[in-house]
């Protein structure tokens, strides 16, 4: 009887055997997960759920609300935006100033980092430098200039600047500090803190991070054990994964997930007023025979909006009608009027004006704000009731929206536009939409167009004012002047949201959308 | 086989070169700008002539296309806009996740369809068979993020038993692979029933028959090992489909694939990661139809590689 000898090659049963086991057991692994957990946090473990990838733990060029919180859990800074948006110490126990272009500054004694180094003056030195070399910085973009480090002494030093910079105190609550030698001019992707937390795994690709408590950190030890931050893009995943105690706390959340979530057992809403501006703001650009660039036309629109109704029954009570340039919430900001719906007054006035039968177009980028397609529908209807013609122009996000705000895409009347307030203070936001130059418009730069001398002056004055009394002065009256130009048809100011589990305490959201996470407990 | 294996790792070649160089060049051609949208709200045409120089994308198109190719040839894709680091390692870095997924999808889909196909087979143009049909083709027809948040709503929050979303633990696999796999039972067991319809019908099933042979080794050795060809290819060409991510599904579930990657890279104009992901996700689906079209031969001895038929 001869044998057959065993094939070498690979026979068409034995390939369709494998393949039939190896499929199998594919299939029969997330089976026997069954098993396996739900994904709910442990006790002693907090579960934040970001809407956007926490692409690193530095912020020289990713700085956004809820990156703030763990940012902040890691890497400190010499000062914090606390309640009120008034500045705190951290790495700081003196921040004063002495001349209108000197702060005295002290380190506070033993601080170390997590890995046990101490907090050298040459570290704040460093920070100062790489915050400035580093390109495309969203940070530097929030220094009117960026201080000079002159060390006094093995825990004090002194910071300079050209021009007074009476904010210094609040703008240096940005710059997070690391040891110098770790430090570059990059997003750093790895590296130690003076934080509560430091971090034990980090996948930033998916924008997940696992933080555990500093044994001897320096300060109070927070009463959370490990904190793990997620990226969950979709709202409503992360408005399930709430619902089902997989996250804990959710931010940035949209008036309708909030009506979802208002009311569920095992679920709080916090609510807070925000910080970021929502205008429909009107193209400066036009020429001066258009009835745009008459204010009283601009003011004739006003009366045409009903903001009440539109916060109420659109945006579901999750905004406040602004009732000045800037948000109330923001430090230094001022009451400056209020918007009235008066749709007779408007049509009565822009026949007066001649303006009655005006057509005009609305542009946005979607996702500018919540509800945003809603919003500008609305608003169109509103307009045609004064017999004001409405078109709409809408814009996906990455478009080239840009190019239109800056008057080299095309002509437009008003634009739907969100601008944010990181500072807390009423004076950067100011700056930055009203006190653009002549030779800013040149490049377009100056916001919406919007170019008025003499205001431009006023805020200037005030932001290099060093007494505060005079300063908020001074502020008050360029927003007074502001308002009377009538720069926007009708604006508001989201509230800021966020959601939690009920064994989440001490969660002290403030309006620019960040917390403390070392006040932070679990209960149960 | 040799020579068939070096033409077609050549046309491999060439075909990812020329899907890489069209999203290069489309990319380029698409409204919006990254500068922009890297730089937010505040930026001033300053600061974006400074980010744009950064970016390289102040050249002319043909010198950013020839450097694009230069740091190619050294496995250099650029550094990600919105991730501040390499694009390609980016990319590796989600890949696991997508294969995670695409392999779990598509051996659950075998699994179940193969069977399920065979079943339906046999009990052609029965009521039973039409009950089969109608189940499998209302999966299909369900939006994929409709069957994902149905899933999610019963498996998540009102029985609480699986994770909503991300991959935390090997339990957070099943409600994303349940959902893909849904969508492709219908084409898959359709496809099966179809071929077994065929085979079973043909002269050397009744030979065999007339023999003796077992109903159960006619079905599963006879007919389904002639099936094979077509099946393979279906199945290959459905996985290199999920390997170029499963974008809704991957955004309903916080699943971190390339899927939901290649959509922020496009809202952010991330011209390296868009690249990058392109270029990966192409290369891996031209491997597995060559891997495809490699089993040939040993799926159906009839079928020589390189040679017309």
């Amino acid at each position: 009887m001869t044998r057959t000898p065993p094939s070498e090659t690979l026979s068409r049963r034995t390939l369709l055997r494998v393949g039939a086991a190896g499929g199998a057991g594919l299939a029969l692994s997330p089976l026997a997960a069954c098993a396996g957990p739900t994904g709910a946090p442990g006790p002693g473990t907090l579960t934040l759920g970001l809407n956007r990838s926490l692409v690193s733990l530095d912020n020289k060029l990713n700085q956004f609300d809820a990156a703030v919180t763990v940012q902040r859990a890691v890497r400190q800074a010499l000062t914090a935006i606390g309640p009120g948006m008034k500045p705190t110490l951290v790495l700081a126990d003196r921040f004063e100033m002495t001349a209108p272009t000197t702060w005295s500054v002290r380190l506070r004694e033993g601080i170390r980092y997590s890995d046990g180094r101490p907090v050298t003056v040459e570290d704040v030195t460093t920070a100062v430098r790489m915050y400035g070399e580093v390109a495309g910085s969203f940070i530097l973009g929030l220094f009117p200039e960026l201080p000079r480090v002159e060390a006094t002494g093995g825990r004090t030093f002194l910071l300079h600047t050209r021009e007074p910079v009476p904010v210094l105190d609040r703008l240096m609550a940005n710059i997070l500090i690391t040891p110098a030698k770790d430090n570059r001019p990059e997003e750093l992707r790895s590296g130690v803190g003076t934080g509560p937390y430091r971090v034990v795994s980090a996948n930033s690709g998916a924008g997940e991070y696992t933080l555990a408590r500093v044994p001897d950190y320096w300060g109070r030890r927070p009463p959370v054990e490990r904190v793990r931050v997620r990226f969950v893009p979709e709202e409503s995943s992360r408005v399930v994964a709430l619902r089902s105690g997989e996250l804990d706390v959710i931010d940035t959340i949209t008036p309708d997930s909030a009506e979802q979530l208002t009311g569920l057992p095992g679920v709080h809403l916090e609510k807070t007023s925000g910080v970021r501006l929502c205008q429909l703001f009107y193209n400066f650009r036009k020429p001066k025979t258009h009835p745009l660039s008459d204010p009283r036309v601009r003011q004739a629109l006003t009366y045409a909006i009903d903001g009440e109704s539109l916060v109420r029954d659109v945006l579901t009570d999750s905004a406040e009608q602004a009732q000045g340039v800037v948000p109330l919430s923001l430090q230094g900001a001022e009451r400056t009027g209020r918007f009235v719906h008066d749709p007779a007054r408007a049509r009565q006035l822009l026949k007066s004006l001649g303006a009655d039968g005006l057509r005009i177009r609305i542009m946005w980028e979607s996702g500018e704000f919540a509800a945003d397609t809603s919003v500008m529908e609305a608003v169109a209807e509103m307009l045609k009731d004064v017999g004001v013609r409405a078109s709409l122009l809408q814009f996906e996000p990455g478009g080239d929206i840009l190019k239109w705000r800056q008057g080299k895409g095309g002509d437009w009347d008003v634009i739907g536009n969100g601008f944010p307030g990181p500072t807390g203070q009423a004076v950067t936001m100011l700056q930055a939409m009203y006190a653009g130059t002549a030779e800013d418009e040149r490049t377009g730069d100056a916001f919406m167009g919007y170019v008025n001398p003499a205001i431009a002056r006023q805020i200037s004055d005030a932001a290099t004012e060093a007494d505060p009394a005079a300063r908020d002065r001074k502020l008050a009256a360029a927003q007074h002047a502001v308002w009377d130009t009538w720069p926007c048809m009708w604006a508001f100011v989201p509230k800021t949201l966020l959601a939690r589990r009920t064994r989440v305490e001490g969660i002290g959201l403030l309006p620019v959308n960040s917390y403390d996470l070392t006040a932070v407990r679990l209960e149960g | 086989m040799s020579k068939y294996l070096a033409r077609r790792l050549g046309q491999s070649l060439l075909t990812v070169f020329l899907t890489i160089s069209t999203v290069f060049v489309l990319v380029r051609l698409a409204p919006g700008d990254p500068a922009s949208a890297y730089a937010g709200p505040t930026a001033t045409s300053d600061d974006l002539a400074r980010i744009r120089e950064q970016f390289g994308l102040d050249k002319p198109l043909i010198s950013q296309y020839g450097i694009f190719l230069r740091d190619l040839l050294t496995g250099d894709l650029g550094t990600s806009y919105s991730f501040h680091s390499s694009a390609l390692d980016v990319v590796l870095d989600r890949m696991p996740y997508t294969i995670t997924l695409s392999v779990a999808a598509i051996a659950v889909t075998v699994a179940v369809a193969v069977p399920l196909g065979v079943w339906m087979a046999r009990r052609a143009d029965t009521s039973r068979e039409l009950g089969a049909n109608v189940l499998t083709i209302a999966g299909q027809s369900m939006p994929d993020f409709w069957t994902g948040v149905m899933l999610l709503t019963v498996f998540a929050v009102l029985l609480p038993v699986l994770p909503a979303s991300g991959f935390t633990s090997w339990s957070g696999l099943i409600l994303p692979t349940v959902t893909i796999a849904v969508l492709q039972l219908a084409l898959i067991s359709r496809l099966v029933r179809r071929e077994m319809t065929t085979a079973l019908a043909s002269p050397y099933i009744t030979v065999a028959r007339s023999r003796g042979v077992s109903e159960r080794a006619l079905t599963w050795r006879y007919a389904l090992a002639n099936s094979a060809v077509p099946l393979v290819t279906a199945v290959g060409t459905r996985f290199a489909a999920l390997l170029n991510g499963v974008v809704v599904v991957e955004v309903v579930f916080g699943w971190p694939g390339v899927g939901s990657l290649v959509v922020r890279a496009l809202e952010t104009r991330d011209y390296p990661l868009i690249q990058a992901t392109v270029l990966v996700t192409a290369t891996l689906a031209i491997l597995v139809q060559l891997l495809v079209d490699l089993a040939y031969p040993l799926l159906d001895p009839r079928v020589r590689l390189g040679k017309a038929a």
